[in-house]
């Protein structure tokens, strides 16, 4: 019986064929529109490091000594940075502690950058500490990573990427090189791959999502601070910072500025850990700035979604273009239903004849079915071409708008799973046709 | 009309399922179309703000590097090379320039000694400008005066990130906000032990950072403006990142030319400085880049949803008028005229399109509502409804034109075949 509706479904698609197309069209333009925006929200919500990030956690610990600092005004409560950043001694001291497998303190700083001759160029520039590369998964492709001893000793060395030793030095091979930092050496020890997830989860201060924006060059912080490297941006200050080294160029000893991430790697470790940083912030003294301890260990997914790091408008145009989905839904359902009834005669007959209700509606779905399956096969270079376009404006993150397998197969299970709610309705009710009635007017 | 209400009513209840596809398709293609068109109006307001500067004649240079080392004495220099440029009218320093993506924010109350987290303060975007930066940015004068020479050499940053004098000038909506049904000439702003008094109030100038307009997009014009002397004008924002804008006014026709020239000359002046020239529309159209692309994806989905919607109805109406072949043949046999045929399809694609709309604006009045709680918009004015439903009206009664034709010029002989 599934042999002969499934016939019969192909037999009616190519009666009326204009309705046919019309259909089908509508399917595949709903489906693109919901695809296209799917893909890019599938895109943007991915594993930022795939094997990885499950086991990093950011640790914050409020040890500012001021008062909370949201202000107020007529419009809006806005308050200050809340990246959840610790300034440099609280960074220095849950590094010694060396409590998780791995961990690393960062912040993301603008350079200039200087090789040999020419023009010094502006950089994003990554200050860290040792366990950053390995925690992270920046592969070297030459030389070494610093050592723990070396961020002690504040030593001016440099991981640089492939692409920046291009461009200083004209060879990816720059081990040995120096680079100039605000007129100071820094001997370059390692070159890595170009290294970008997305999003940039561990300093969502500096972007979320890049297009080409990417730390191309890697170095202790405390080098960093002795060169006079300073963060633009800061969570919280001391009181006693001097006001112009609270907004701009911030104090390293007295503001907020690096974000310390910490691998563990079992349930046990976050318990651990926990415990360790509440003990951590029980022994800050804040009360007498009315501020209560306060700890936090944070996994990479409860971060981003902390952080809203998916745009807006991105999850708006998911529910648009799933509203259009539903409007072309309807208005499909409806031009099946015409083109179902138009044949009441013939059902008429066929029931009369002895078929099932359940065959009737079977071969209905079906061609329901078949319609929103061509429409899927027709939407997919519609999705593409509706990726193309969004990679096209320049919004940072329209760069991740592809399609990957699982959004390819996602794009047919949907088409399928439309062809069925579309011709539900619409098959129920060529299915209730009184074989005596149609019969008789015919 | 009774009359010819009655047959349709009775016809469309013999045709429930389709009836109800399309009343749920017009339904659903106003709740969206709504909104749609609500956020299109949304983003071209934010487009089209009043910015109350000379927005066409003015380029703005840019110097950066931290290699730049600038003196006090530059500055002047730097002013007077760029002055004798033929064609510019006047030229100064400034912080940043209005909707240039970054800016100087701050908070500030109306009582001594108000703190940052006061509740009646106001959070505002800042511009430090230098001597003639009136003339330079073409700010139109309100009420009181801009700075004089003194307020000029007298404000410095000195440890702080706000000026050290005690001048300001405020703008129109901001002076409003503050002092309602008051002049603000001489009204006094606070933040801790700082103070400044307003000398002046100019005609409404945007502002770039969003943080000032939350709460339903109040806020636009949060801008004010202090002096600056050129001794700490440039760098003087933290020796980490020295940013400072030339901003040069000439007639839009010899902008394009005056821009060259100023960066042509500062390369000139700081051989290894970077240095970025750009007209000002070009800022404003880049600032509102975003919105601009929002509202067309939303223009051509609007258009998509209309057509397919369209295309809908004439379907199902084809399908009817062949269905009742027969029937409107034996109207017409019986005497109805080819008019009446016609104006029956109309009556009825209007009578299903006014049930689609009734349930329609209630869907997009939901929407509007979850769309402000849930994502930065504001609450859809009234009149895009009607708007709205005329459209689909319209829409209705153009998609079954066709059909509706066709059923016209079926002849009355058609009564008398069986089909």
């Amino acid at each position: 019986m599934m042999g002969y509706s499934m016939e019969l479904a192909l037999r009616g698609l190519r009666r009326y064929p204009k309705t046919t197309a019309l259909a089908v069209l509508t399917v595949a333009i709903g489906l693109a529109a919901s695809m296209t925006t799917l893909a890019l929200l599938h895109m943007l919500s991915a594993d930022p490091l795939r094997g990885r990030s499950q086991h990093l956690h950011l640790a914050w610990v409020d040890t500012v000594l001021a008062k909370s600092q949201t202000y107020r005004s007529l419009d809006s409560d806005w308050a200050t940075y809340d990246y959840k950043r610790l300034k440099t001694p609280d960074a220095e001291a849950l590094l010694a502690a060396h409590k998780g497998t791995l961990q690393a303190a960062m912040a993301d700083l603008d350079a200039q950058v200087g090789g040999d001759k020419g023009e010094p160029s502006n950089e994003q520039l990554l200050a860290t500490s040792s366990d950053f590369i390995p925690m992270f998964g920046v592969a070297l492709q030459d030389g070494r990573n610093w050592t723990a001893a070396e961020d002690a000793a504040r030593t001016p060395v440099a991981v640089i990427d492939s692409e920046l030793a291009q461009k200083l030095f004209g060879t990816p091979k720059a081990i040995g090189r120096v680079v100039q930092i605000k007129h100071h050496a820094f001997r370059v020890i390692g070159v890595s791959q170009p290294y970008a997830p997305q999003p940039h989860f561990y300093g969502l201060n500096a972007w979320t999502f890049s297009g080409n924006e990417r730390e191309s060059i890697f170095v202790p912080f405390g080098a960093a601070i002795d060169v006079g490297l300073a963060s633009s941006s800061t969570d919280g200050c001391d009181d006693v910072t001097e006001k112009s080294k609270q907004y701009i160029a911030v104090d390293p000893m007295h503001c907020e500025w690096l974000a310390f991430w910490v691998q563990l790697d079992t349930p046990q470790e976050v318990t651990a850990y926990r415990s360790f940083l509440d003990h951590y912030a029980q022994q800050q003294p804040l009360g007498s700035f009315g501020k209560k301890p306060q700890s936090q260990l944070l996994s990479v997914q409860r971060w981003l979604t902390l952080q809203n790091a998916i745009p807006d408008n991105v999850r708006l145009n998911v529910l648009l273009a799933g509203s259009f989905l539903l409007l072309c839904m309807v208005n499909v359902a409806g031009l099946l239903a015409a083109k179902f009834m138009r044949r009441g005669a013939e059902v008429g007959i066929r029931r009369a004849l002895g078929a099932s209700r359940r065959a009737v509606m079977l071969h209905h779905l079906f061609e329901a079915g078949m319609v929103c399956l061509l429409g899927g096969v027709l939407a997919w270079p519609l999705t593409l071409l509706g990726l193309a376009l969004l990679r096209m404006q320049d919004q940072g993150f329209t760069d991740l708008a592809r399609l990957d397998v699982a959004m390819f197969a996602a794009l047919f299970a949907l088409a399928l799973a439309v062809g069925v709610l579309v011709g539900l309705l619409p098959s129920w009710r060529v299915s209730m046709v009184q074989p005596g009635l149609q019969v008789k007017s015919a | 009309m009774d009359m010819a209400i009655r047959p349709i009513l009775a016809s469309l209840r013999a045709h429930r399922t389709t009836a109800f596809l399309i009343i749920a398709e017009i339904a659903l293609a106003c709740g969206v179309l709504c909104n749609a068109m609500s956020m299109i109006g949304q983003n071209m307001d934010d487009i089209r703000l009043r910015n109350a500067i000379d927005e066409g004649g003015i380029s703005v240079v840019r110097i950066s590097g931290s290699e730049v080392k600038t003196a006090a004495s530059d500055i002047p220099r730097d002013l007077a090379a760029l002055r004798n440029i033929p064609g510019v009218r006047a030229v100064a320093t400034s912080s940043d320039m209005p909707l240039d993506n970054s800016g100087l924010t701050w908070s500030f109350g109306m009582h001594p000694g108000a703190t940052m987290n006061d509740i009646r303060n106001a959070y505002v975007e800042y511009y430090l400008v230098g001597e003639g930066a009136d003339k330079a940015m073409g700010l139109h004068l309100i009420e009181g005066r801009f700075f004089d020479a003194d307020e000029y050499a007298n404000s410095t940053l000195n440890g702080e990130l706000v000026s050290s004098g005690h001048a300001v000038v405020i703008t129109a909506s901001l002076a409003k906000r503050m002092w309602p049904r008051q002049s603000a000439l001489g009204k006094l702003l606070y933040s801790d032990a700082l103070w400044y008094a307003v000398v002046g109030v100019v005609d409404d100038v945007l502002c770039s950072d969003d943080g000032t307009r939350d709460a339903g997009g109040r806020g636009f014009y949060n801008s004010v403006f202090f002096p600056i002397s050129p001794a700490s004008a440039l760098g003087s924002l933290g020796p980490a990142n020295p940013v400072n804008d030339y901003v040069l006014r000439s007639t839009p026709r010899d902008r394009d030319r005056v821009l060259k020239a100023a960066v042509a000359k500062l390369h000139q002046l700081y051989p290894s400085a970077r240095i970025k020239g750009q007209r000002y529309t070009d800022m404003r159209d880049q600032y509102f880049a975003d919105a601009s692309s929002l509202a067309w994806t939303l223009v051509v989905v609007c258009a998509v949803m209309l057509a397919v919607t369209a295309f809908g109805i004439m379907g199902l109406t084809s399908f009817w008028v062949q269905q009742r072949r027969r029937q409107i043949g034996i109207r017409r046999a019986v005497g109805a005229t080819r008019g009446q045929i016609l104006g029956y399809f109309r009556l009825e694609n209007f009578l299903l399109t006014t049930a689609g709309v009734a349930i329609g604006m209630g869907l997009a009045f939901a929407i509007n509502i979850y769309l402000i709680k849930h994502y930065e918009m504001r609450l859809m004015p009234w009149y895009y409804l009607p708007c709205c439903v005329v459209t689909l009206w319209v829409l209705g009664q153009l998609a079954v034109q066709g059909p509706a034709m066709r059923a016209a010029a079926v002849p009355p002989v058609v009564a008398t075949r069986s089909v």
